[in-house]
């Protein structure tokens, strides 16, 4: 089929060249989609539900109809150490008659029927599209099981339709703010560090944490992944906060700086750099000269054990073509970089909910002639990848059967996974992943 | 709902109406699907799918926004539907609602009526799908889609000689089956819906995007002419039935039958394509007959079967068919959907084999969740499940096996093709039931039978066990042997580190002074540094990187490892995880041996070397100053005695648990030099491996200092007199507690302090401060004018010791002054001030200009932070 590009998708679709300005005022984004483009993008909801699902003993209950339940259920590789609650999927599965006549007491009764039955502490009612059509006051059913049975029970008021993921985002951040600030007292003296924006996929939340054990700091909160109810409510506690998902846990860190007075700091630890960056620059933040040479001397020491089978993958790899599709803008930059280490060159590259900044610096980043995509969908990604060479794509499942239909290899860089891609584990992970794919004998046989 | 709910389902067991017609409508060919709602109902459900069928799914959304649910979608819906036609240039669109386009009250009849009057040339055909999510299951949208398709579609009311042949949601593996098997029997026939290529598709040079197979709108067409329906459903209700809508439109006379799933059903669906003019072919023949035979083979296997069977309503009833006819008792049947005649529909087979098999309870369950199913599968002791994945969580919890079969299957490959139609598919089903059930039985029932029955004596197995491995670590030890320097001279070429990281003594030699240390020194108890287990485990790791002959780590003061075992076993444990093959070597003092030795095993120690001057306490007394016990200090016989006693006991646990002993032994003239071979004997009886006898280094300060020196020619002639009862070490070089290297060529200077660079000789330099912009927080990636923040830096070129983080805001007087555009360079410059320069991605003319009067310098980068600060500070 020939390539057909929308007309209303063009100023969302530029190549990189000489005369590009490097603003990332010559793309269109962060807007709405495209009606019929068939979008990559999911819903505000799924945006608060991605941030919030993995704290571990929560309930997070779904007002609204099955579907939205039904296929959000435990889709995720967020791990837990302790609940096994958030692998659940609770909704109040609203029928016809809820929908004519509200579905406010049947959201009441399932929480009374939740404290009956359990002792529940921390309870998450999310709004859907219908919810916040029919008009149901979530936030007074949750004001009065709160105050009814002394326990959390945060609204999340996410209609699908009310914009974004990333307004999702900022909700759950909302939400968990909600349940972190009432429990921070003014003066405490602060210490250790909480961890934002990890979800603990493949245990990359317990990956971190252990090297900060290494290096002797404290970590007090991780926010969401592997969190709990009783983890949660210390975070006020915190002397640093730091942010590994920028897209989703900024708008929490600024407003746990105002509120809080929590200092926060953008880390990251996918690459070996990044790692090291960031483990250095939250010692330093510390200031305790153990904990800098501590950091020094870790940093040092996993760095050089990469090196050599770095050095050995990278001639398997060298000289391959990427395209990249994701969420958001951060991970987009972080994996052209990660390419770039490995001698892979991007000729493709877009985002979902990518900002305009982040389209200046992946602008910056990449080589003449590479496209540039937001909010792409999949013809445009076939033509592209197409006329583009690409060997490999790198995003979420949905992807995966357009990349293999053309005969490219496909790296899974989504909440799906079950191996984790952070740290210098990550790394090793990672370029395994990417060798094992893109070298498979199967594709000299298409 | 829940079993414990009433207001709450826990875990569903069914999807949406949408979902049900997007699939349907997969089966049409060269029909493209949008859902008129929100962006993510399509999306989540083009993730449910291409998870299961491993397939493209691309479903369009017409993205309502809240504009559009407070204004109506019809705009939207109309830029939609002329989008997706420029992208896919299908022939066919079905446009399914959603809760969202319900509640509003969108008219989608009237909105596609206005997109043919404003496109007028457009020849696609636009089928509107009415698919509340809140009304119904997927089953019922599937069937919805299906009876829109042909209420929509043009007809030919023409009479010809076709069945209809309707279909719920079966695998593409299943219809293609279908197909195959109406062909062999020689009829002519319309499939409604057909997916077999569409979500199973062959890998093709030339990708089209286009779901291009699949029912056509000609064949659909001629189903108003047809001589009669089948409708693969027993559940589906008149209104919704394609079947029932031809018939009332058309007067096509229909019959509803249950999927040809087993035996019976089959025959069934044969039995009434015959009746309209099918012929069985030998072929046909020969397959009920394997069928039949595989049920006879496996029926004993099968009485055992406890099934609980979950999913749309047709499927269970299928399963149950299939289950029932081979014995298999289905204990819990469960449905997600609301369908008050559930169990009137299902119950007559299940009772029948229940009662033949005296099995009393079974449970069948509509609107059922998860949490229910669960319970029940528990309460009614299921020991296999039939159906999804979505009872994986299950399976993995309570160990029960699942089979396998329908949608979705997202832990899995293959789900498309997975069967259970005809006999064909019903036999590999049921060898898949059987299969798991068989499995189950010859994976436990050893075990079961040996627990339950033999009972009173000795377990066998564990104890093989133990055999097995105490042999592999025989094996293991003797070759860690071969490659330690100090236990086989032949490996001289290997090298050791000692890491020193026991300083604490319990015991007091007289010859020993622990406190000098010079780097040009080498003899035990001497180290430059003592190291923490983290930094003993980095040293490592550095050493080993460059020196990959280094095969033995030694744990050897500078006090002794067991009066500091808490560091040796962190040390230990931190090492073993990164190098599992590594030899630990330790020497000790002995005392605190027997307390530990189990642990140094557990730990993988391979070799011990205890230093035993004496086993006569006497002698001992002249030796050890004082012997640090349990808390107290014991002096003269006493504390030797203890000292004794212990290195003795200590060594003899050792030596029967394989371990590999040397005893060193300082020679002290006047002392201990008629005592040595008592010594040697002794040890040797004890089973250790090797002695090394010692000359005495008189160190100033100690109590031995100066005692008369033994020479070369003396101690030889001690080993020689020795090497009758035990091998000797001729070869020691008496090294420090933190030696590295070959024996021969002691390389500890040069790794002194890798692990710690020592801070004060950094600033060297001067240290310049940098303020960064960046929004990632990884990269210098924010034009200089845009910035909010600043990361602030301090480097001397090299290293880039990060300070904070500077909200500009944080700088601002307040808010009018950050609304005005000058201000807010006012502020950034205010909060860069105190910098030797700022790194930007890109920064304006004019605060360039500004920067530069206020002796700011100005670096413009992409960098890494660190990178570009230390680059900027060399500069």
């Amino acid at each position: 089929m020939e390539a057909r590009i929308l007309e209303e998708r063009k100023q969302s679709i530029m190549v990189k060249d000489f005369c590009c300005s490097g603003d990332g005022k010559s793309i269109t984004c962060e807007k709405e989609s495209v009606s019929g483009a068939v979008s990559q993008r999911a819903c505000v909801y799924c945006g608060a539900r991605v941030v919030l699902n993995p704290i571990t003993d929560a309930y997070h209950i779904v007002h609204g109809p099955i579907g939205c339940a039904s296929y959000t259920w435990d889709i995720r590789g967020s791990l837990s150490s302790g609940s096994d609650l958030y692998r659940n999927s609770f909704s109040t599965d609203l029928r016809e008659r809820d929908v004519i006549f509200g579905g406010e007491k049947r959201l009441t009764a399932a929480i009374d029927e939740i404290v009956a039955n359990h002792s529940p502490k921390l309870i998450f009612v999310y709004a859907t599209c219908i919810v916040g059509v029919i008009g149901d006051d979530i936030e007074a059913v949750c004001k009065q099981a709160t105050e009814k049975y002394n326990i959390c029970v945060v609204p999340v008021k996410a209609p699908g339709f009310s914009g974004t993921k990333t307004l999702g985002y900022k909700m759950a951040c909302d939400a968990l703010m909600q349940v972190i600030k009432p429990h921070a007292k003014p003066e405490q003296p602060k210490k250790g560090i909480n961890i934002l924006g990890d979800f603990n996929l493949a245990g990359e939340m317990w990956i971190i944490k252990n090297y900060f054990k290494k290096i002797g700091v404290d970590v007090i909160s991780t926010i969401t992944g592997d969190a709990s109810y009783d983890t949660l409510i210390k975070a006020s506690t915190a002397e640093l906060n730091i942010v590994q998902c920028a897209g989703s846990s900024t708008y929490l860190a600024n407003r746990m700086e105002d509120e809080l007075a929590i200092p926060f700091l953008k880390v990251s630890f996918f690459g070996v750099e990044d790692t090291t960056n960031s483990l250095m620059r939250v010692a330093y933040a510390i200031g305790d000269a153990e904990v800098i040479r501590k950091a020094e001397a870790f940093t040092e020491v996993e760095s050089a054990k990469l090196q050599e089978f770095l050095t050995k993958y990278r001639r398997n790899l060298l000289g391959k073509k990427a395209a990249i599709y994701v969420g958001g803008g951060f991970k987009a930059i972080s994996l052209i970089r990660q390419f770039n280490e490995m001698g892979i060159e991007t000729v493709v590259v877009g985002t979902q909910t990518g900002k305009q900044e982040d389209y200046a610096v992946i602008q910056s980043l990449v080589n003449e002639h590479t496209v540039i995509l937001d909010d792409a969908n999949p013809a445009e990604l076939e033509t592209f990848m197409k006329e583009k060479g690409a060997d490999i794509l790198v995003g979420g499942v949905k992807e995966r059967p357009l990349a293999y239909k053309l005969g490219i290899a496909f790296c899974d860089h989504n909440h799906e996974r079950k191996h984790a891609l952070a740290g210098y584990e990550g790394v090793v992970n990672f370029t395994k992943e990417i060798n094992l794919t893109i070298n498979s004998p199967v594709w000299q046989l298409l | 709902m829940g079993i414990n709910f009433t207001n709450l389902n826990v875990n569903p067991c069914k999807m949406c109406t949408p979902m049900g017609s997007v699939t349907a409508l997969y089966g049409i060919k060269k029909c493209m699907s949008i859902l008129h709602g929100s962006q993510g109902c399509s999306t989540y459900i083009r993730r449910h799918m291409a998870t299961h069928y491993n397939e493209p799914v691309d479903i369009a959304s017409s993205s309502l926004t809240e504009e559009g649910t407070v204004f109506g979608g019809a705009s939207n819906l109309i830029k939609g539907l002329e989008n997706l036609i420029r992208l896919y240039n299908p022939e066919v669109i079905g446009v399914s609602t959603t809760c969202l386009a319900e509640t509003i009250g969108e008219d989608i009849k009237a909105i596609i009526k206005n997109f043919y009057m404003a496109n007028p040339d457009c020849k696609v055909k636009i089928i509107p799908v009415s698919t509340a999510g809140y009304a119904g299951t997927q089953y019922e949208g599937f069937f919805k889609a299906l009876q829109a398709v042909v209420a929509n579609v043009e007809m030919t009311t023409e009479k010809n000689n076709k069945i209809n042949i309707i279909t719920g949601l079966i695998s593409p593996a299943d219809t293609r089956y279908l197909k195959q098997l109406l062909d062999g029997l020689g009829v002519s026939y319309v499939l409604l819906p057909d997916l077999a290529e569409n979500l199973d598709g062959v890998h093709v040079d030339v990708y089209n995007r286009l779901p291009s197979e699949g029912t056509s709108l000609e064949e659909i067409s001629q189903m108003a002419g047809a001589k009669f329906t089948i409708e693969l459903s027993t559940f589906v209700s008149d209104d919704i039935s394609p079947a029932k809508y031809l018939e009332e439109h058309y007067g096509v006379p229909y019959k509803r039958m249950d999927l040809p799933v087993g035996l019976q059903a089959t025959d069934a669906f044969i039995k009434q394509i015959v009746e309209l003019g099918g012929v069985i072919s030998p072929e046909l023949t020969k397959e009920r007959g394997r069928y039949l035979d595989a049920m006879v083979d496996s029926h004993k296997y099968n009485a055992l079967g406890r099934a609980t069977v979950f999913g749309e309503p047709d499927f269970v009833k299928a399963i149950i068919n299939l289950c029932c006819e081979n014995g298999i008792v289905p204990v819990v049947s469960a449905t997600g959907a609301a369908c008050s005649n559930f169990q009137a529909k299902i119950e007559a087979p299940i009772k029948k084999v229940a009662a033949g098999l005296f099995v009393e309870n079974y449970a069948m369950v509509d609107d059922a969740d998860f949490e229910t199913i669960e319970q029940l599968t528990l309460d009614l002791k299921a020991n296999v499940m039939i159906g999804n994945s979505d009872a994986r969580r299950i399976s993995e919890k309570h160990s029960i096996d699942l089979v396998r079969c329908a949608f979705p299957i997202h832990d899995r490959v293959g789900g498309q093709r997975i069967q259970m139609i005809g006999y064909a598919g019903s036999l590999q089903l049921l060898d898949r039931i059987s299969n798991t059930l068989l499995g189950a039985k010859e994976s436990t029932f050893r075990e079961e039978l040996y627990e339950k029955y033999y009972t009173g004596s000795d377990k066998k197995s564990p104890q093989a066990i133990h055999e097995v491995t105490k042999m592999n670590a025989q094996e293991i030890i003797a070759q860690k042997t071969a490659t330690h320097p100090c236990y086989n001279c032949g490996a001289g070429q290997y090298a050791r580190i000692h890491l020193p990281i026991a300083p604490k003594c319990n015991v007091q030699c007289n010859y020993c002074v622990r406190k000098y240390d010079c780097p040009n020194e080498s003899r035990p108890g001497v180290t430059t540094e003592i190291l923490d287990p983290e930094q003993a485990f980095q040293k490592y790791v550095i050493v080993k990187e460059k020196m990959p002959n280094l095969k033995v780590v030694g744990i050897a003061g500078p006090g002794d490892s067991l009066a500091n075992f808490e560091q040796t076993k962190e040390t230990l444990t931190l090492i073993k995880e990164y190098d599992p093959e590594v030899t630990f070597c330790l020497s000790t003092n002995g005392l605190m041996l027997p307390l530990y030795a189990q642990d140094l095993i557990d730990l993988g120690v391979t070799h011990v070397t205890v230093t035993l001057n004496a086993i006569d306490p006497k002698i001992g007394a002249k030796i050890y100053k004082y012997v640090d016990y349990m808390g107290v200090r014991y002096t003269g016989e006493s504390g030797a005695g203890i000292l004794i006693g212990n290195q003795l006991t200590g060594l003899k646990y050792l030596t029967s648990r394989g371990i590999i002993c040397k005893v060193n032994t300082v020679m002290l003239k006047g002392v201990n030099d008629d005592h040595i071979e008592t010594v040697v004997k002794k040890v040797k009886e004890l089973g250790c491996e090797i002695t090394n006898i010692m000359q005495l280094i008189p160190v100033a300060g100690s109590a031995f200092e100066d005692m008369p020196l033994v020479n070369n020619k003396e101690i030889t002639a001690m080993r020689k007199q020795c090497e009758v009862h035990i091998k000797q070490m001729y070869h020691c070089k008496q090294c420090r507690a933190d030696a590295i290297g070959t024996l021969g060529n002691d390389v500890s200077i040069e790794y002194r302090g890798c692990t710690a660079p020592s801070s004060t000789q950094e600033k060297t330099l001067e240290a310049k401060r940098f303020a960064v912009a960046t929004k990632s927080g990884m990269l210098v990636d924010q034009h200089f004018g845009h910035a909010s923040e600043f990361y602030i830096y301090e480097s001397d070129g090299k290293t880039a010791k990060f300070i904070e983080r500077r909200n500009v805001e944080k700088y601002c007087t307040g808010v009018e002054h950050c609304e005005d555009k000058a201000s807010k360079i006012d502020n950034i410059l205010t909060a860069v001030k105190d910098c030797h320069s700022v790194l930007a991605l890109r920064i304006g003319d004019s605060p360039s200009k500004r920067l530069q009067d206020m002796g700011i310098g100005i670096v413009v980068t992409y960098d890494r932070i660190e990178d570009a600060v230390k680059k900027a500070a060399n500069q």
